[in-house]
């Protein structure tokens, strides 16, 4: 565990800037909504997930998860193929909210090209507390002009 | 100014707004207009369980999704429609996700103010005056960096339409519906006491733009391939029967329930959106005042029904004495029996 700036961001995973996280296990990514995501967000109301069998390439907008009136996007960390959807969300969007990187587990994608595409997600508290402490600077500073 | 603008091609131009954007990095453009007589549900709700259909085709009234989130809203031709398309990185545009509602609340808030109306913040995602709801705003991050914002704002507003079309939690009253929808909303002809021109509130929303996000505003018409855009919106999606019945959101509830406190009767009509509070009415035999009532009322919008959510929100905006001799308990055990008979509707209580 890795708590940077009061935001929990477990070391052995790998980060988007788009807020997604993503387990690396043998053949299988397992993707979710990093810490910073739920805070900002609030209680989760849905989240429109792609189907399993769907092919998508890092970086795209592969769902969407609303939060209030306000809907944001999933963005998939890596390349591949979508094998699994974790379908408890259909009936518990809080889990996400609750346990970001455990029981909140959004889906799970089979990588076609994940040597290459690690390299660029962030990884490890050096990567991170940068990108942690520019996300609080970002919605300070507004505030501050405010 | 366009008004008496139908669903589809409305809402196609406010989905074109961010795509513009993205795509040729103009500046924001802000739309505003008028829908004809409309009902539009928010991009993940059950629109079957949101509307009475049947009663919308009788009274000739349009129904649609929009592409931003929370509930149905009831357009028409005193109703301004605002559609923005916003870089995130805007400057002026405050960080996060309440940073984007609270700046775009802003530019409405010193729009009615010009007009003579105070008006607030409703945290998160709503506009009051005296504590009464008069516009409400939505938003989604439609590309990378462009959002799409949505607001509605009420010149004057037509509740027994809104009973009449909407499906509502049972109310035990004929007349409670009224009276209870007229002490959570408020118009600005409510405000000001006497009608005004769309155009005069649509040049204050104009003003107030530039002066937020110190711009100068310059009139334009979509060029071709924003018409492009917009025409094959309207024909992949907000003429689509695929859209507007789309079958992807969580399950809808209504239901209610009653409790005997030590305060009076409460009586909670729930709405719920999976495991989400879409709204609730909290009514019964209390002493409140209607500002309170609203603002616990809009504290629980869109949040998850579990225990320690509800308390958590309610304890948020709760004072002594805010309903007179109840406390946070003991308004969440009233609110979670609701949600019980909401969720199992053969077990009501007696």
């Amino acid at each position: 565990m890795a708590i940077i700036k009061g935001y929990d961001m477990p070391d052995e995973l790998y980060y988007h800037e788009e807020h997604s996280w993503a387990r690396v296990e043998d053949n299988r990514v397992t993707v979710g909504m990093d810490d910073i995501f739920q805070k900002e967000a609030g209680d989760i109301v849905f989240v429109d997930l792609p189907d399993e069998e769907d092919e998508v390439e890092q970086g795209e907008v592969c769902g969407k998860i609303q939060s209030r009136k306000w809907i944001g996007k999933l963005c998939a960390p890596v390349s591949g193929e979508i094998i699994e959807i974790n379908e408890e969300l259909e009936d518990d969007t809080s889990l996400i909210n609750q346990d970001p990187y455990g029981k909140g587990w959004i889906l799970v994608i089979e990588p076609s090209g994940l040597e290459d595409e690690l390299g660029n997600l962030m990884h490890g508290q050096d990567a991170l507390t940068p990108f942690v402490e520019q996300e609080i600077k970002r919605t300070e500073e507004e505030r501050a002009k405010a | 100014m366009e008004d008496n603008v139908s669903t589809a091609l409305g809402l196609s131009i406010d989905d074109a707004l961010p795509l513009s954007l993205s795509a040729h990095g103009s500046p924001p453009i802000l739309h505003l207009y008028t829908f004809r007589p409309s009902a539009i549900v928010g991009k993940y709700q059950d629109i079957e369980a949101a509307l009475r259909l049947d009663r919308c085709r009788d009274r000739g009234i349009e129904f649609n999704r929009r592409s931003t989130g929370g509930g149905t809203v009831i357009m028409g031709p005193k109703v301004v429609a605002l559609g923005l398309g916003i870089d995130i990185d805007q400057p002026g545009l405050r960080g996060g996700i309440g940073g984007i509602f609270e700046t775009l609340s802003t530019v409405l808030i010193r729009a009615l103010e010009e007009l003579g109306i105070k008006a607030g913040f409703m945290p998160k995602n709503d506009l009051e005056v005296g504590g009464k709801k008069i516009a409400g705003l939505s938003a989604a991050l439609e590309t990378e960096k462009a959002i799409l914002f949505h607001a509605s704002l009420l010149l004057d507003f037509d509740i027994p339409l809104m009973l009449d079309i909407m499906n509502q939690p049972p109310l035990k009253m004929s007349d409670k519906g009224y009276n209870c929808f007229s002490q959570r909303m408020t118009t600005i002809k409510e405000q000001l006491g006497h009608d005004i021109a769309m155009e005069t509130v649509c040049g204050a929303i104009e003003v107030s733009f530039r002066d937020t996000f110190g711009v100068s505003l310059e009139r334009d018409d979509p060029d071709t391939w924003e018409n492009q855009r917009i025409q094959n919106l309207v024909a992949k999606r907000y003429t689509n029967p695929e859209w507007i019945f789309s079958h992807k959101h969580p399950r809808s509830h209504m239901g209610t329930g009653e409790l005997k406190t030590p305060g009076g009767l409460l009586e909670i009509y729930l709405s719920l959106a999976g495991n989400t509070i879409e709204h609730v009415i909290i009514t019964g035999d209390f002493f409140s005042t209607t500002r309170d009532i609203n603002l616990l009322e809009s504290s629980l919008k869109w949040t998850s029904s579990k225990r320690q959510k509800i308390e958590e929100h309610l304890s948020e905006v709760w004072r002594d004495d805010m309903i007179y001799g109840l406390d946070v308990a003991t308004l969440t055990e009233a609110i979670l029996k609701a949600k019980e008979n909401t969720l199992n509707p053969l077990q009501k209580d007696v």
